[in-house]
């Protein structure tokens, strides 16, 4: 269980690698632009003849803002699709696309009920977010979080679901999203009622910390930090920087409310001496952590990581580490190690706290624009002077906090074990694989027989190139198109098999789709490299060995022209019941004379009431259908007289009907007449060895 | 053993064509297909005997699946009866 639940979380924290890769370039952009375009900033360092607003410059970094800024905004929406697709086992472009289906629908419900309360203005402040231009509830990433993980489950459990057949295509994977959504709705009418009593248990924390002093910015620090998984953390600092709840002071004689609002007025004010520290211990204590801490936990995971492992997560912790350094955006460094290692960020949380705290009692008054980086650091900070507001001390602290940031992490990680970055038990996994493989070949019902065939009747893994299916019909690019086998993929239960090139069309019907999850489940297992293994082993299965001892019952024979004309061959007869071969293998005869012959000696099976056509089968066993023409059943017998009837023995040569050839033409009918092998399974070959011109008596085709 | 009933509504009843196609569809299936007409039956997948049934506009054909996969079968050729037949 325990395994279980550390496997699951060991997903999940891999499931969030892919959002979190986008995260420092955004990170970057934002910090940069972000700063270089805040009005304090720009007129506190008389920057504003270079970047002006409107200016080409100005508007760069706005663009730099502004685009890294967007992916921060819609950071749960990547997150709902990053995970889903992380945790789905399968057919993953079908969970991204059920998971950013599912994130709109949970937000919609949500937004519609808050409409139906009253709107935005009736929740409390701080509340809501504009999702995507939807007005909701503020759930930051844990709103994309629980989208993601649901959508997950739920693609799994249903990817592969067979509904009956009216119903069938929406079955499979096409069914993932319309349970997505339908769950999803429900979710955000219970997140609308659930979610709120979350957020008044944050703000009434809020109270707590004013109340405690250095204590109090300690826990202040602890709980901004643990709330950043959820994104609640705005909820909880934005009122101390922004509201009363921040404090409240008279500088140059204009009443200011709010930590940061405080910070910029005392950065503007000429006659700073020293800024409010009771202000910026809601702030200060980022630099230490931020500068210095994480980009040294950042450096422990990579000493933790597997030897072979450390170029890959290397590049990742490094962009993380920066961006934490330069900007103060510190998700993507936390995001790596707080699901796989939840225990380290709560550690990370104290010491955050404790930074927070430090940088109170030391007096340090460095403000920030949003975050804790080398940016802000040097804005803020350095260039303020330390007279100002005693800065020295974050790097002093900072330093410590390198030290011992990195011992720490170090330490938990290797003494625990756990699976940050680069530590993944990859051969536990290949394991597992070995084992379940085992347990497959001893028990062949465990093989999916179906999936063999298929795979089997495509040549092998090997040579398949490109794997797809549409509606109805699965599409293979193939590498050998010789290889391919069509009579087992009838086998599997194909209706047709269509070959252009390389490019295969194997017709299934709607539960196509079914069959592909099947199949693509089947071509991971090992058993699917060595179809040979699985065919020779089980005898149950119709394998081309019971094609053989079939066929050894079926005589080998040859039958003669049963027309005086013209050979064709019976891919260009003009009828698709003929030419694709559904009714069997054969050959056609156009005619020259209106008289039809038996091709072999036989028994006349049935003659059809408008006598354009006669099933004979042979006395060997042949099932042969001689057919007069295309679409000749629209004359209703009219110009055919026909000389035999059912069950009535022939000799190869006997006439059997004629007809008005001319009068037949003139109707508008091809008088092409097909002669069929309607047991053409029951035989390993169907050999037209005639051409052109032939006359009744001539052979035209042999059977074995 | 699922089953039902099904007349004929196509001009020219079942001749090669459907047949043909009918026994493509049947082939699908592990379940055995019958079709009856009057007294004669032929199961589905033998092109020969169900041409043998002669079965013509306005006649009633029984279709009987035994088998497996009967339900999704009597399903998918009585899907197939309402399509061409």
């Amino acid at each position: 269980m325990k395994d279980k639940i550390f496997g699951v979380l060991q997903r999940v924290g891999r499931s969030f690698m892919l959002p979190i890769a986008l995260l420092p370039v955004a990170g970057l952009l934002l910090g940069i632009g972000g700063s270089f375009t805040n009005p304090t900033t720009l007129e506190t360092y008389r920057l504003t003849n270079i970047i002006q607003e409107g200016g080409f410059l100005y508007t760069i970094l706005d663009i730099m803002s502004k685009t890294g800024s967007v992916v921060f905004d819609n950071l749960a929406l990547l997150f709902a699709m990053g995970v889903a697709i992380g945790m789905a086992k399968k057919e993953k472009e079908v969970a991204a696309l059920s998971g950013a289906i599912a994130f709109l629908i949970m937000n919609t419900a949500i937004s519609a009920l808050i409409t139906a309360k009253g709107g935005i203005e009736a929740m409390p402040a701080n509340s809501t977010a504009s999702v995507l231009g939807i007005p909701t509830l503020q759930m930051g990433v844990f709103g994309g979080i629980i989208v993601g993980l649901g959508v997950a489950a739920l693609h799994n459990r249903f990817y592969k679901i067979q509904l009956p057949q009216i119903l069938s295509f929406f079955g499979g994977t096409r069914f993932v999203p319309i349970v997505c959504s339908l769950v999803y709705l429900l979710v955000g009418i219970a997140m609308f009622y659930v979610w709120p009593i979350i957020q008044i248990g944050i703000a009434s924390l809020g109270q707590l910390v004013l109340s405690s002093g250095y204590i109090g910015t300690w826990i202040y620090g602890i709980i901004e930090r643990a709330l950043i998984p959820f994104g609640l953390h705005h909820v909880f600092y934005m009122p101390f920087w922004q509201t009363e709840l921040g404090g409240s002071m008279i500088i140059d004689g204009v009443t200011v409310t709010g930590a940061q609002n405080i910070f910029f007025a005392e950065l503007a004010s000429k006659s700073t001496e020293v800024f409010s520290v009771s202000a910026t211990r809601f702030m200060s204590g980022k630099f230490p952590f931020m500068i210095f801490g994480l980009p040294a936990a950042a450096y422990a995971l990579y000493r933790a990581a597997r030897p072979e492992k450390r170029k890959v997560v290397g590049g990742l912790l490094l962009s993380a580490a920066l961006t934490s350094m330069l900007t103060g955006i510190t998700e993507p460094l936390e995001f790596t190690f707080l699901f796989v290692a939840p225990f380290v960020y709560v550690v990370h949380c104290i010491l955050a706290g404790l930074s927070y705290m430090l940088m109170h009692i030391l007096n340090v008054g460095v403000g920030m624009t949003f975050s804790g980086g080398l940016i802000d650091l040097t804005l803020f900070g350095i260039l303020q002077g330390n007279a100002k507001t005693h800065w020295i001390w974050i790097v002093v602290v900072g330093l410590i906090y390198a030290v011992v940031y990195y011992f720490v992490f170090y330490f938990l990680i290797t003494r625990f074990n756990l699976k940050t970055p680069g530590r993944e038990a990859d051969d536990e996994e290949t394991k597992l694989y070995t084992r379940k493989d085992m347990e497959n070949r001893k028990n062949a019902s465990n093989v999916d027989m179906t999936s063999a065939l298929i795979l089997k009747g495509l040549g092998g893994k090997s040579n398949i190139s490109d794997l797809d299916c549409c509606a109805t019909r699965l599409r293979v690019t193939v590498r050998d198109s010789s290889k391919v086998a069509d009579s087992l993929l009838k086998k599997s239960g194909a209706s047709g098999v269509i070959h252009k090139g390389n490019g295969l069309q194997v017709i299934y019907g709607p539960q196509v789709s079914v069959i592909k999850s099947h199949l693509d489940d089947f071509l991971e297992t090992p058993q699917s490299d060595d179809l040979s293994s699985i065919f020779a082993d089980d005898t149950s299965v119709d394998t081309d060995k019971n094609i053989a001892v079939d066929k050894k019952h079926k005589k080998a024979l040859s039958l003669y022209a049963h027309l005086n004309g013209t050979i064709i061959p019976l891919k260009n007869v003009d009828d698709e019941a003929f030419s694709t071969g559904i009714l069997g293998d054969g050959a056609a005869i156009e005619p020259s004379d209106g008289n039809l012959y038996a091709p072999c000696d036989g028994k006349i099976e049935s003659i059809f009431d408008t006598k354009h056509a006669v099933n004979i089968i042979s006395d060997d066993g042949a099932e042969i259908l001689l057919h007069i023409g295309v679409n000749t059943v629209r004359l209703g017998g009219k110009f055919f007289k026909s000389y035999v009837s059912d069950g009535q023995t022939v000799k190869q040569g006997d006439l059997l009907i004629s007809f008005d050839i001319e009068k037949i033409k003139d109707a508008g009918y091809d008088t092409t007449t097909p002669i069929i092998v309607c047991n053409s399974d029951d035989y390993s070959a169907i050999n037209v060895v005639a051409q052109n011109k032939v006359k009744v008596g001539d052979k035209i085709i042999d059977i074995s | 053993m699922k089953k039902f009933v099904y007349t004929i509504k196509d001009e020219v009843g079942i001749h090669a064509r459907p047949a043909g196609m009918l026994a493509k569809t049947a082939k699908e299936f592990e379940c055995t297909i019958t079709i009856e007409k009057g007294d004669k039956s032929a199961v589905a997948t033998k092109l020969m005997a169900v041409m043998g049934l002669g079965i013509k506009c306005g006649d009633e054909v029984t279709v009987i699946c035994e088998g497996v996969d009967e339900e999704a079968a009597a399903a998918k050729i009585e899907e197939f009866f309402t399509a061409n037949l």
